[in-house]
Order: C-alpha cells, then sequence, then structure tokens
C-alpha cells in the first residue's frame, strides 16, 4: 500500500512537473501537430490507402517517444542539477518505485500526443481514419504503454549512472524513431539494421498498432507478434530490475547522483 | 549514553579521469582514514576547510556514497549495504538552494517527502502544519517555491529535514544563506533537538555556531582528523597563546613584518574593516610583547587596543595552518 502511495505521488507530481516545462509542453502539443502535418503532406502522394491513419499515429508515436525521451531520462538530469536526485534516492522508498512512478506520470500524459495527432489530421485536413479493428487497437495501445514504460525504466536507471543525460538522450531519439519504424514499415531499412530493430520492443508495439487498423484477419498473426513483443518486454524488465540492483550500488561508488 | 555513529579508519577517494587519447586516472583523497564515533543526543560539530572532506563524511553517513574502506556505521547498521535499516530513521539537511521541488509549494514539497518517508497520511498532515510553523513558513506555505528567498528555500529545507522526526540528524552548513533571525531560529531548533534526545552531526564555517552548539567538534583537514574533543578542550589545546587586535590607521606590509619580527610574535594577520585596519597578533602568554608593539606602533594612529580570549576560530586556524 505504501509502495502504490509512493507510485500515485510521484506520478502526480510528475506529471505537474512536466507540464509547467515549457520544452515539454513542446514536445507533448506543438511538436506532433507539426509531426502530423509533415507525415500528411510526405504521404498524400504515396497512393497508400487508408495513409491519414499511418499519419496519425506516425505524428503520435513521434511524440509519444519525444516526450519519454526528454522526460524520463531528461528527469534524471533536472532531479540531478535541482539537488533532489540525491534526497529521493536516500528516502526509504525504493529508488526503482519512485522511477516507475516518474515513467508511469510521463507515459500517461505523453499518450496526449496520439490524441493531438489524431484531431490535427481530422480538423486539419478532416482525414477519414479508419481503424478496422477497434478492440485489437485497444490492446495494441495497452501494450505499447507497457513497452514504452519498460524500456524507459531501463534508458532512466542507465542514464542515472552518467552525468552526461543530455547527451545520450539527443542520441537516441531520432534513430529509435527510424529504427522502429514510426512512420515506415522497418523492412525498407537495410537487411544488416533488421536485427537491432528486432530487438527493439516499439519495433512490435507499431506493427501490433499498424495491424489493427488495417484489421486483423489473421488472428495468429497479431498474437504472434504480441507473444514477441511480450517476450522482448518481460527480457527489459529482467534487465530493469539486473539494473536496478547494480546501477544502486554503482551510483553511490561513483557519486554520480549530484553535480561535480 | 552508546555510540549512535561509529566511524573507523573510514576513506573515499574519488577517481577521475583526464584527456582523450591518454587517459590519465586521478586519485582524490577526499576522506583518508578518519576515525571518531558520536554519542546518541550528541550534537557533534566537524570544522573544516572548503574540501576537507565534511561533506564527503556526512554523504557517507547519510548512505548516499559508498566508503572506499574503513567501517561507516549508523545506529549499529553499515552505511553500505545495511541501509534499509537507516534511512526511515535519519534525515539531513544540505546548504544552499538546492534540494526542493521549485515548482511546487512547500506545503506540497513536504507531502510528498513524507510520503517518500511512508508516514501515514493524519500524522504527515499534522507534522507539516508543525514544521511550517517551527520554521515560519506558515502563512507562505501555498505558494510556489520558486517564488521564496535564498533564505525561505532554506527554512524549507529545514522543514523537509525535520518530516520523518529524526533520531538522527546530518546538517551540511545548514545557515549558509540564512539571515540572522533565520541562523537563530535553526540554532534554537538544534537545541529543542538535544533536549528531545535527537543527535545532531553538523558542518559549519561559522565558529562561534559551532562554539555554541556543539558537545565535540572534530577538526578535518585534508581528508585527515587533526582534533576531536569538547570547544573548551580544544580551546586548551592552545593554551600559552594569547591574543591582541589592534585597530590602526594604516598596516603596511612592512608594519606587519616588523610585528612578526617582535620576540614571542607567533603569527600576524590583518583585514580591514570600515573603521579602518585591524591587525591581529597571536603571541606567547609569557612573553609580555605590549612594551615593542607600542614602540613599533608608536607613529600610527591607534583606534584601539584589544587583548582577547582564544576562540575556536584560533584554535581552528592554528591547527589547520599546523598542519
Amino acid at each position: 500500500m505504501k509502495q502504490l502511495i509512493v507510485i500515485w505521488d510521484t506520478l502526480r507530481l510528475q506529471m505537474k512537473n512536466s507540464f509547467v516545462r515549457p520544452m515539454y509542453r513542446f514536445c507533448l502539443i506543438a511538436a506532433p501537430i507539426v509531426q502530423t502535418i509533415l507525415l500528411y503532406e510526405m504521404y498524400k502522394n504515396s497512393g497508400q490507402d487508408n495513409f491519414t491513419t499511418y499519419v496519425m499515429l506516425g505524428g503520435g508515436l513521434m511524440g509519444l517517444w519525444s516526450c519519454i525521451c526528454f522526460s524520463s531520462a531528461g528527469d534524471i538530469n533536472r532531479e540531478r542539477s535541482m539537488g533532489t536526485l540525491s534526497l529521493i534516492f536516500v528516502t526509504p522508498a525504493n529508488f526503482s518505485t519512485i522511477i516507475f512512478g516518474k515513467v508511469l506520470g510521463n507515459t500517461v500524459l505523453s499518450l496526449g500526443t496520439l490524441i493531438i495527432s489524431f484531431l490535427t489530421a481530422k480538423i486539419v485536413y478532416h482525414a477519414p481514419i479508419m481503424v478496422v479493428s477497434p478492440g485489437f487497437l485497444l490492446l495494441s495501445i495497452f501494450a505499447a504503454v507497457i513497452c514504452f514504460i519498460t524500456i524507459s525504466i531501463c534508458l532512466a536507471y542507465l542514464l542515472t549512472l552518467s552525468r552526461k543525460t543530455q547527451l545520450y538522450m539527443n542520441c537516441i531519439e531520432i534513430p529509435v524513431i527510424l529504427l522502429c519504424g514510426f512512420v515506415f514499415p522497418v523492412e525498407i531499412l537495410p537487411v544488416w539494421v533488421l536485427p537491432i530493430s528486432y530487438a527493439l520492443s516499439p519495433t512490435w508495439a507499431v506493427k501490433l498498432i499498424r495491424l489493427s487498423v488495417s484489421g486483423v484477419d489473421n488472428r495468429m498473426e497479431y498474437f504472434t507478434i504480441l507473444g514477441i513483443l511480450g517476450c522482448i518486454t518481460m527480457i527489459y524488465i529482467v534487465l530493469s530490475i539486473f539494473l536496478c540492483r547494480t546501477i544502486e550500488k554503482q551510483v553511490r561508488m561513483k557519486a554520480t547522483l549530484e553535480v561535480s | 549514553m552508546s555510540a549512535v555513529i561509529e566511524v573507523r579508519d573510514l576513506k573515499r577517494e574519488y577517481i577521475t579521469t583526464k584527456g582523450w587519447v591518454k587517459r590519465k586516472k586521478e586519485i582524490i583523497h577526499a576522506v583518508n582514514g578518519i576515525t571518531f564515533e558520536v554519542q546518541e543526543g550528541e550534537i557533534f560539530g566537524l570544522l573544516g576547510q572548503n574540501g576537507a572532506g565534511k561533506t564527503t563524511t556526512i554523504k557517507m553517513l547519510i548512505t548516499l556514497l559508498a566508503p572506499t574502506s574503513g567501517e561507516c556505521k549508523v545506529l549499529g547498521f553499515r552505511t553500505f549495504g545495511e541501509e534499509d535499516n537507516i534511512r526511515k530513521r535519519i534525515n539531513f539537511i544540505f546548504g544552499g538552494e538546492m534540494g526542493v521541488y521549485r515548482r511546487l509549494s512547500a506545503r506540497d514539497n513536504l507531502k510528498y517527502f513524507a510520503n517518500l518517508y511512508h508516514i501515514d497520511f493524519p500524522v504527515a498532515s499534522k507534522r507539516i502544519e508543525e514544521i511550517l510553523d517551527l520554521v515560519g513558513l506558515s502563512d507562505k506555505a501555498d505558494l510556489l517555491v520558486e517564488t521564496y528567498s535564498k533564505g525561505m528555500v532554506q527554512r524549507l529545507q529545514i522543514a523537509r529535514g525535520l518530516i520523518n522526526d529524526p533520531d538522527i540528524l546530518f546538517m551540511d552548513e545548514p545557515t549558509v544563506g540564512l539571515d540572522p533571525l533565520g541562523a537563530r531560529m535553526l540554532r534554537d531548533i538544534i537545541k529543542k533537538l538535544k533536549e528531545k534526545g535527537k543527535t545532531v552531526l553538523l558542518t559549519t564555517h561559522y565558529m562561534y555556531e559551532a562554539d555554541e552548539l556543539c558537545d565535540r567538534i572534530a577538526i578535518i583537514n585534508k581528508g585527515k582528523l587533526v582534533a576531536l574533543d569538547t570547544p573548551n578542550n580544544l580551546k586548551h589545546m592552545v593554551n600559552g597563546i594569547s591574543s591582541i587586535e589592534v585597530l590602526v590607521g594604516e598596516a603596511s606590509e612592512q608594519l606587519i613584518s616588523e610585528i612578526k619580527n617582535i620576540r614571542g610574535v607567533k603569527s600576524v594577520s590583518a583585514s580591514v574593516n570600515e573603521k579602518g585596519n585591524i591587525i591581529y597578533i597571536k603571541h606567547k602568554s609569557d612573553c609580555d610583547i605590549s612594551g615593542t608593539l607600542f614602540d613599533v606602533l608608536k607613529n600610527k594612529k591607534i583606534t584601539s587596543f584589544t587583548q582577547k580570549e582564544i576562540t575556536l576560530e584560533d584554535v581552528y586556524i592554528q591547527l589547520v595552518e599546523e598542519n
């Protein structure tokens, strides 16, 4: 119960703290609008049916990833600069519980990018948005949220180890968008890149969402992808637990919880 | 009384690397084998210059840093490996404006930390009101911290440090940034904590503060402990030394040099204030230097001449200079 209170309170604090930052508001509100418009203009002559759904989801997912990148990861740096990272670390509350609360808060708030992207496509282009399998889409979005939460926790832990957080989060933002096929199918990437794409859980989450939008004719295919996503997410969870145990010791040995 | 803090041959090194191609490792010995104990209910002071190792020692004690070697125990538990038994019973206050969520109100900051310390809601609510009142922030408790002055942020830091009613409170230069009223308020809080049987370990650069508050004081220099005793006993360590302060119109280097050459003079320093130049002279008590000193100063405009008691500051300066 106490852990749940910590998660809930951290989630609220995180949402409050994130939303008041202009950069976060830009990532949450402005970026999905701009991305949706740009993607629409790029895709409108592609000859694909139902491309607006592609555009809406692509814009939304790009915004979601940017928000996660600049919040879950960037928050470690912000807390470090504010001097609060060390304070929360030495409280009796489990550090991993606090990190989970932060990531959950960010992810929930960041889901707003999908809504903004949807509204942009609808209002600006009066785009017809067809979701053939809405039930599967809901399941896919839920799976995607879990996948983004686990990847964010791994990132947040890894970035606790270093003071060069800003550099790393800038380095990973765009490559993940490209590698995970947020705006185009990963199959068009060079073959040697594909193993990296397939090792990243968002790639499978995006596949699930696309399949739900275009219609799940083959349930076996859907659940196979869901199974792969589940397996990779489990690997990330195990990795998070390992990182949590290792990094909580390492940060105290390397003294990286504070600004040097 | 039992020891609630046990530190034995404690060392902490920081490793830094320089260069891109040939990376050079540099080891900094921040704390270099210190040993001390703090008894329950004691107010214990750690004094030392900037970089002496005080803050690193506190960070190891509050479980934020791992020791490189040696023993570091709080409430009988190792600070690295058994920290879960310690964290709920201690808290700390760092000086300065960091360590608060500026985009939250003071009350929200305290509520959040109360939750992180697993304090039940009714207890937390009551305690938050009491603490806000104690630090004089009750009427500003719902304003965002970003609108606070430096002193108010520092008061909030103090409030946060008291949120879990800790058995041991660690304070690292807690009066930095506080106005005289705020500093007095904090000293009163520390005295009240002592009355309640709490243990306080504090570092400060204000010697009068350490003298007024501390039962015992440890002086650290370059990561090593150079003295540990009660303030009075520390003053006796420099027995045989007397101090004179002279306020003069002019204090040239030649004058300082002439005073230094007087037989029995141990050290001379000077500073300037709005009234003129103050010359501080330390001399052996068994040498009466006043006659020779007046000869040296005979053409100078002397505004005041004071024979002073040895202070903790004198002891501190002497010990640090000797080491």
